[in-house]
């Protein structure tokens, strides 16, 4: 029974989610200073990685660290304790922050970094542990050698084929859109492993969240003016959620709003409600600033505050719908709590920091 | 101030080549000075060019900062930093030509050439926010002007070159070659009247002579005259 296999997952993720801290917490620490921020997040789930951070350094790099470390220790308990496809699921979502291990040892390796020095950038996620990667980084010379060793992992046999554009480019790019669109690739096909109004929920908010990568890449190569081809060459892998032809529509369109118009009638009947719950929004506050950096802002916000809408109307607490909803209100509150750091750091104003916070009111 | 006279023919025709000479002198002074005014205000154009392109620099460059530190807030500094370390870089060069500004005088003129490099984005689209790309769009401006600050820089240099020349050519004529030609025609001068003085003393002179010598020759044949009407 779909109920009964989340009795220790639910009350684990409940427990969690209250210790989330709330807006109004987040509002009034990015108007103190680093050593308040340190002192309030003693108060918090964040203590015992805050503990960890070495004393005499107090930067936003130390809080960085702190809080992917906390990140993955929550993640890593909610695996613990959750059903098998639920625990898959998880796991695929914990594959992204492997990737961003892989793509830091890669980038490291082709910047010529020692291995301490790359260590720093890496946040020990899934089966690449902290162990792990010091092996590959200290048994490897070149970017070739990081991929054959990753040749056990799925990531090593996807990245050997584009070690020849490698070769010639010298651009990693390709193997962060490769790593990329593996993820989100894998994601929806664990998502529709699921059954009954777990596999809805999940193609939903999964399905919005690919769909938002895919928006947010083709805004950007807007921005940028790269033609149709590298266009979809970069994007990622597309979801049940849209059309593909209407995708490429989209990318073919001349202006943002148009481009934004065309996406808002690129879904799928069914699901009308809650993509447009989420394009609606963007496409007013791009009306608004007629600026692809609050555009991407008003994506995150929107894809957050779907998943609280999911959370709502799927009111029963035994569901995948509050796992994915706190998973991804963790992830933006470490994001926020990264993002009021670094402004703290850099002298700026708290009414800015406030403008760049994903907030959910 | 010790003028060279010893080579100077102290006669009319010198005069009036030394007078045409500083009559075209203080033409060419005119028309220096002219030129002077001229760069001069070229001058004040650029320099008042230079401060707003500065503040450009400075907009542009601030703009860039504040981009790439909301690009650090968003994706952390770490990912930034990571990512700073991969990116293929933007090689500019600059194409130096020439261009005529005041007074037919060539300015260099620099103009940043952005190297064909690979095409596509510079950042992972999905892993940076797009403020790190406008970031760099923005920093890509700043250089623009900062080429545009040193052309201009350079072109005052070149001014203030040709203005030192020109006020060394002014002063050198001023202070050196017109108090020699005064004083070369002075010195003619003075030789001339002189000259005419002793003529006139000598004319007198000679005058006084043939007065004296004619008077004596009148003095003389009155007695012979005397003597031959006597019986």
């Amino acid at each position: 029974m779909s109920v009964w296999k989340y009795k220790h997952t639910t009350p684990t993720v409940i427990a969690q989610k209250i210790r989330l801290l709330r807006s109004e917490d987040l509002i009034d620490l990015a108007s103190t200073d680093l050593e308040r921020v340190r002192a309030t997040m003693m108060k918090t789930a964040y203590a015992e990685d805050i503990l960890a951070m070495q004393s005499e350094r107090l930067d936003s790099a130390c809080f960085e660290t702190a809080l992917m470390r906390n990140f993955m220790r929550t993640c890593k308990k909610i695996v613990e304790q959750s059903p098998k496809d639920v625990k898959a699921l998880i796991d695929t979502f914990l594959k992204k922050f492997e990737v961003s291990n892989v793509k830091s040892i890669l980038k490291s390796k082709h910047a010529g970094l020692t291995s301490e020095e790359a260590l720093a950038f890496v946040t020990p996620a899934g089966r690449l542990n902290e162990l792990r990667c010091r092996e590959i980084l200290e048994s490897s010379k070149t970017v070739r050698d990081v991929v054959e060793q990753l040749l056990d992992l799925e990531y090593g046999m996807m990245l050997v084929d584009a070690l020849g554009e490698y070769k010639r480019t010298q651009n990693l790019l390709l193997f962060e859109t490769i790593l990329d669109r593996y993820v989100y690739n894998e994601l929806w096909r664990v998502a529709g492993n699921l059954r009954g109004l777990d596999k809805k929920i999940a193609e939903t908010v999964l399905g919005l969240e690919i769909t938002s990568a895919n928006i947010r890449i083709i805004l950007r190569s807007k921005m940028l003016g790269l033609n149709r081809d590298q266009t979809l060459r970069h994007s990622v892998a597309v979801s049940g959620l849209l059309d593909r032809r209407k995708l490429e529509e989209a990318v073919d369109s001349t202006s943002y709003d148009d481009c934004l118009r065309r996406l808002l009638t690129a879904h799928k009947p069914s699901l009308t409600k809650d993509y447009q719950y989420m394009l609606g929004g963007v496409l007013e506050a791009f009306e608004a600033s007629h600026s692809v950096v609050r555009l991407e802002h008003a994506l995150d916000e929107n894809l957050l505050r779907v998943n609280l809408r999911m959370l709502k109307r799927y009111t029963q607490f035994f569901n995948i719908g509050l796992i994915l909803a706190f998973t991804n209100l963790k992830w933006f509150e470490v994001r926020n709590l990264r993002t009021i750091v670094k402004g703290l750091e850099e002298g700026i104003p708290s009414s800015e920091i406030e403008k760049m916070l994903i907030l959910t009111h | 101030m010790s003028v060279e006279l010893a080579g100077i023919h102290p006669t009319r025709q010198e005069l009036l080549r030394l007078r045409r000479r500083k009559s075209l002198a203080e033409g060419i002074i005119d028309i220096l000075k002219k030129d002077l005014d001229a760069l001069i205000v070229t001058l004040f154009d650029f320099i008042k060019g230079v401060s707003s392109t500065r503040d450009r620099i400075d907009e542009a460059l601030g703009r860039a900062y504040r981009l790439f530190v909301e690009a650090q807030m968003i994706a952390g500094s770490k990912k930034i930093e990571e990512t700073s370390k991969v990116v293929c870089p933007i090689r500019f060069d600059i194409a130096v030509t020439a261009k005529k500004g005041v007074l037919g005088l060539s300015f260099p003129s620099f103009e940043l050439v952005r190297e064909a490099g690979e095409d596509g984005p510079r950042f992972s689209l999905l892993d940076t926010p797009a403020s790190l790309d406008q970031s760099a769009m923005q920093a890509a401006d700043g250089f623009v002007h900062i080429v545009k600050l040193v052309e201009t820089e350079a072109s005052i240099r070149e001014i203030l070159d040709v203005i030192a020349v020109k006020k060394r050519q002014v002063n050198r004529i001023e202070y050196k070659i017109l108090p020699q030609l005064d004083a070369a025609i002075r010195y003619i001068e003075l030789i001339i009247e002189e000259a005419e003085r002793q003529d006139a003393t000598r004319v007198r002179v000679l005058q006084r002579k043939r007065k004296e010598r004619a008077s004596k020759e009148v003095s003389d044949q009155r007695p012979q005259n005397g003597s031959s009407q006597q019986p």
